[in-house]
């Protein structure tokens, strides 16, 4: 236990003095979420103030719509509607039963929708619609549920939450004698081997839990992004993600002799697949590939955390919760199991 | 015996990196294991510490059969490798502290020998210095000081002056004395022939992973033929002359090297009055002229065909 605490104590300096945590565990996830926040927080509000409606002449509630800012209204024919939604001048067309027609699904089209459930209900209360400010409510009621940016956040914490893969590479590089001088140091040492793995392992979930708090409150703060209304199963999932990653870095250190950077370069190449895959890149990626490869969301551990993320903290539901806890705590286990089987050798045929 | 090691073969593929290496290690003794670079030297101590897997042999260190499991010889036994092996991130004091802690539980303990450590290696004003803050000679002696602050009875030292200075060479030099003083006994492997002839009570002279003889420096010197060098160098002199010169009583051979000739004598007395008299003889003006004992180096030359440090 006295061992064990001091290998934590020395290991965990060791780490967090290194360049490589510093870069990849703390600076990158902060570059990461900037670069995501900018460039997603420029195209929202271009196609907020650019939504084109189109409405058929005489709509009982044009004069109204005309109103909202954030919409170009066209008074056009059904005929003409369907010419104007074909050629994408148009995001959506209400006919005069308030029935809305769009060509695909998107963001403008969200709010189109929105603003007619809005008016009908309104209608169906008999509340006065022409006193109501749609705007207003629109913009300010409206939660940021739908908001893209979230949803890649959640892709992005997912990716980071795994980032304690680079420590599980640096603590098994560290303790095999065919890798660095050091690992030939300790291996004449009594020093047991599992001892300073169990310590490593410690060392890289500490820190990266860490470097992920360190995230959050940079998003929550400085961006002002609120992402987490469920604390109990996204603690669960980020550190569900934590331990994925850090028995992936094991197993990437363990599973082959390349030198640091090449597996420090598996790492990174492995998680930023995973998140592209997860939506990170834009959640048009996810659509796509949860349209025609649904099992891929599924069994991907960045998807699990990322969509488990989304579904308990604006959905509110827990129904794949149980699911996506299991699959990553096997792959977690299968991960250790096969390091075990690479490590557990005790002397080598070259060094 | 603290360690022995019997006809050890070790090969990489096609390679065979240990012949039937042999070695017996007295307790108290400084042993030095000498020859080129690439002879298997650090392929031994790798094989004793069982690093290494090997193909035949057998190998017991304090009478035990060494596995990589015996973490009870572990214990008594420390290293000091051939390339600086300590933590990047860690500074001088926490490394030594880290690496003396693998082996000493006690606080007090540890701090006392870790504190002795920095004082042996001359470490004091470097201990919250980070490595690569250190020169090159300065990284040695942590590199020590990381393999004996835990006080092992048997230490390994694997080439430690390698791309050392002058002053941190002598101080390690001095220091590895210190250290068999007080006790340890020493595995010092080299190709530097000062060094082991400097420090080392036995000598191995290896070379293709095989043992080719040991024995004291005394000893080694005497398996030779030529037992004494007289190297001479004239003002003028014609071969005929030179030619002559191998008919003084013992001469074996005669080399030039640059103006000087070195003449080997084998076992024999008074060859510098013979060769003087032969001076006289011939009206010769000599320039230089010295007497020299055989070297190592001339024991390595007289075994291998070959310079040490070709």
């Amino acid at each position: 236990m006295r061992n064990l605490f001091r290998n934590c104590l020395y290991q965990g300096k060791n780490l967090f003095r290194d360049f490589g945590f510093s870069f990849w565990s703390l600076a990158y996830p902060l570059i990461l979420s900037v670069f995501f926040y900018l460039s997603f927080s420029g195209m929202m509000n271009i196609d907020l103030e650019n939504i084109n409606l189109g409405i058929e002449e005489g709509n009982r509630i044009g004069y109204i719509l005309e109103e909202i800012e954030i919409l170009n209204i066209h008074n056009i024919s059904q005929d003409q509607a369907i010419e104007k939604l074909n050629n994408d001048e148009i995001h959506g067309f209400i006919d005069e039963d308030l029935n809305l027609r769009v060509k695909k699904s998107g963001i403008n089209q969200t709010i189109i929708k929105e603003i007619i459930e809005q008016i009908k209900q309104m209608e169906r209360l008999n509340r006065p619609i022409g006193n109501y400010d749609f705007e207003v409510d629109y913009i300010l009621d409206r939660n940021q549920n739908a908001n893209p940016i979230i949803v890649t956040f959640y892709s992005l914490i997912a990716m980071v939450s795994t980032y304690g893969v680079f420590a599980g590479i640096v603590t098994v590089i560290l303790i095999q004698a065919n890798l660095t001088n050091i690992g030939a140091r300790l291996s004449i040492t009594p020093l047991k081997k599992y001892n300073f793995l169990i310590a490593g392992f410690i060392v890289a979930l500490t820190l990266n839990l860490f470097a992920n708090g360190v995230l959050f409150i940079f998003i929550k703060y400085a961006l002002k992004i609120q992402l987490f209304n469920e604390i109990k199963y996204s603690s669960i999932f980020v550190i569900l993600g934590n331990v994925f990653g850090t028995a992936l870095g094991i197993f990437i250190g363990a599973s082959n002799k390349r030198s640091h950077n090449v597996k420090t370069l598996m790492a990174v190449a492995t998680t930023l697949i995973l998140s592209f895959l997860s939506g990170m890149m834009g959640p048009h990626i996810k659509v796509m590939l949860d349209k025609n490869i649904p099992i891929l969301g599924r069994i991907n551990p960045i998807s699990i955390i990322s969509n488990n993320l989304y579904r308990v903290n604006l959905l509110e539901s827990t129904k794949s919760v149980k699911e996506g806890i299991l699959i990553l705590s096997l792959y977690s286990i299968l991960l250790i199991f096969s390091s075990y089987m690479f490590l557990r050798r005790r002397n080598y045929d070259s060094i | 015996m603290i360690v022995k090691v019997n006809n050890l073969v070790k090969r990489y593929k096609e390679l065979i990196a240990l012949d039937h290496f042999n070695m017996e290690v007295e307790e108290g003794e400084i042993i030095g294991l000498l020859g080129p670079n690439g002879c298997g030297k650090t392929t031994a101590i790798n094989c004793i510490l069982s690093l290494l897997s090997f193909d035949k042999g057998e190998i017991e260190v304090f009478g035990k059969k060494m596995t990589p499991n015996s973490y009870d010889i572990k214990q008594q036994i420390g290293l000091v490798p051939q390339e600086v092996s300590v933590f990047d991130n860690l500074t001088v004091r926490e490394n030594i502290d880290y690496f003396c802690g693998l082996y000493v539980d006690n606080n007090n303990l540890r701090k006392q020998y870790v504190d002795e450590a920095i004082e042996f290696v001359g470490l004091k004003d470097f201990i919250k210095f980070y490595p690569k803050k250190l020169s090159g000679g300065l990284k040695r002696r942590l590199n020590i000081a990381c393999g004996i602050a835990h006080k092992p009875k048997l230490i390994f030292l694997d080439e430690p002056t390698v791309a050392v200075d002058a002053q941190s060479r002598n101080f390690i030099l001095n220091g590895i004395k210190k250290l068999n003083k007080e006790g340890s006994t020493i595995i010092y492997t080299t190709h530097y022939l000062e060094e082991v002839e400097m420090l080392c009570k036995r000598i191995i002279i290896m070379d293709n992973g095989k043992d080719l003889v040991s024995g004291t420096k005394e000893e080694l010197k005497a398996m030779i033929t030529t037992s004494e060098k007289i190297v001479v160098g004239f003002s003028t002199v014609q071969d005929e002359v030179v030619e002559k010169m191998k008919n003084i009583p013992h001469v074996i051979d005669i080399e030039k090297d640059g103006e000087d000739y070195i003449i080997k004598f084998e076992n024999g007395f008074n060859n510098l009055t013979n060769l003087l008299d032969f001076i006289k003889k011939k009206d010769l003006t000599y320039t230089k002229l010295h007497s020299q004992l055989p070297t190592l180096n001339d024991v390595f030359l007289e075994l291998t065909g070959k310079e040490l440090r070709d």
